[in-house]
């Protein structure tokens, strides 16, 4: 392999990350030729002691990706940095695909409670208020009153567990990209 | 050696070289492929890690051959580091050295 052979193959596996940031790694790579050429070695001898530019490209972009999504926190980020981890072998699957799938699960279903909870609250309200009209098709056991406002209070449950969703999915977000981080250095690309 | 080994001390092998002298890439790889043996392509994802750790930082400077080059220096909080990953390691090593002696004489 040669110089443009490697740079090629290092740039065609950093999708994803800024230019900016492919540009300062095919830099610092075309440096590291340069100099190297400079000293008397030759194109193939510098790219095959630099290793599977592949892996080296995998293993940046990972690394970058996991960057962006601690300091833009958004479902769309995290979700690449989680799949950028995969692309580095077999273990990062497991590792980071497991808690993956179960932190969404938890969270996917407690805002589904909350949202239930929320909705069960405006129903009774209005089941409350205009219930009485038709009396064919509702029968309410307790005061119109206490329905009212007992149903309002549901609802306000409801948002407040909502509320309390999002704190607990901004806590695990922040342990999870810290989990991620933790993972990439102790299985760094396996040569 | 260990590839695990090795890639646990790379980390402090780059860190201790920055405490003499403020390096480029090249230089970095070169002298620590000199004892370590691994893919050299490797350090610089980790020259990125510790740029984006604050324990380095870089600046262009011109060479005697014309473009510049991009050299890395410690900052203060990886001076920091670097002191404790040695200290840590070097009690690390001298316990395992200890034990395995010991477990010779056993023997």
């Amino acid at each position: 392999m040669n110089k443009n052979e490697f740079l090629d193959q290092l740039s065609a596996n950093l999708k994803g990350i800024s230019r900016e940031d492919e540009q300062d790694i095919l830099g610092d790579f075309a440096e590291h030729f340069k100099i190297g050429l400079e000293e008397g070695r030759t194109e193939e001898d510098l790219a095959a002691s630099l290793g599977n530019p592949k892996v080296l490209a995998k293993q940046l972009r990972a690394d970058i990706l996991v960057k962006k999504a601690e300091e833009e926190a958004s479902a769309t980020n995290i979700t690449r940095a989680v799949f950028a981890s995969f692309g580095l072998g077999f273990f990062n699957l497991i590792f980071v695909l497991g808690p993956f799938i179960a932190i969404v699960a938890v969270l996917v279903s407690l805002f589904a409670a909350a949202i239930a909870v929320a909705a069960s609250g405006i129903a009774g309200f209005f089941a409350s208020i205009f219930g009485p009209l038709f009396p064919e098709y509702f029968s309410i056991l307790v005061h119109q009153a206490v329905g009212i406002f007992g149903s309002i209070g549901v609802a306000c449950l409801g948002v407040l567990f909502f509320i309390g969703d999002i704190y607990l999915a901004k806590i695990l977000y922040k342990l999870f990209i810290r989990y991620i981080k933790f993972n990439l250095r102790i299985i760094k690309g396996r040569e | 050696m260990n590839i695990q080994f090795k890639k646990g001390v790379l980390e402090l092998c780059a860190l201790a070289l920055l405490t003499k002298k403020d390096c480029y890439g090249y230089e970095l790889v070169n002298k620590i492929s000199k004892s370590i043996s691994i893919s050299e392509g490797t350090i610089y994802p980790l020259l990125r890690r510790l740029k984006d750790d604050g324990y380095v930082k870089t600046y262009l400077q011109e060479s005697s051959e014309g473009a510049p080059r991009k050299y890395y220096k410690l900052t203060e909080a990886g001076r920091k580091v670097e002191k404790e990953l040695k200290e840590e390691w070097l009690v690390f090593v001298k316990k395992i050295k200890k034990f395995l002696e010991g477990g010779e004489k056993n023997e």
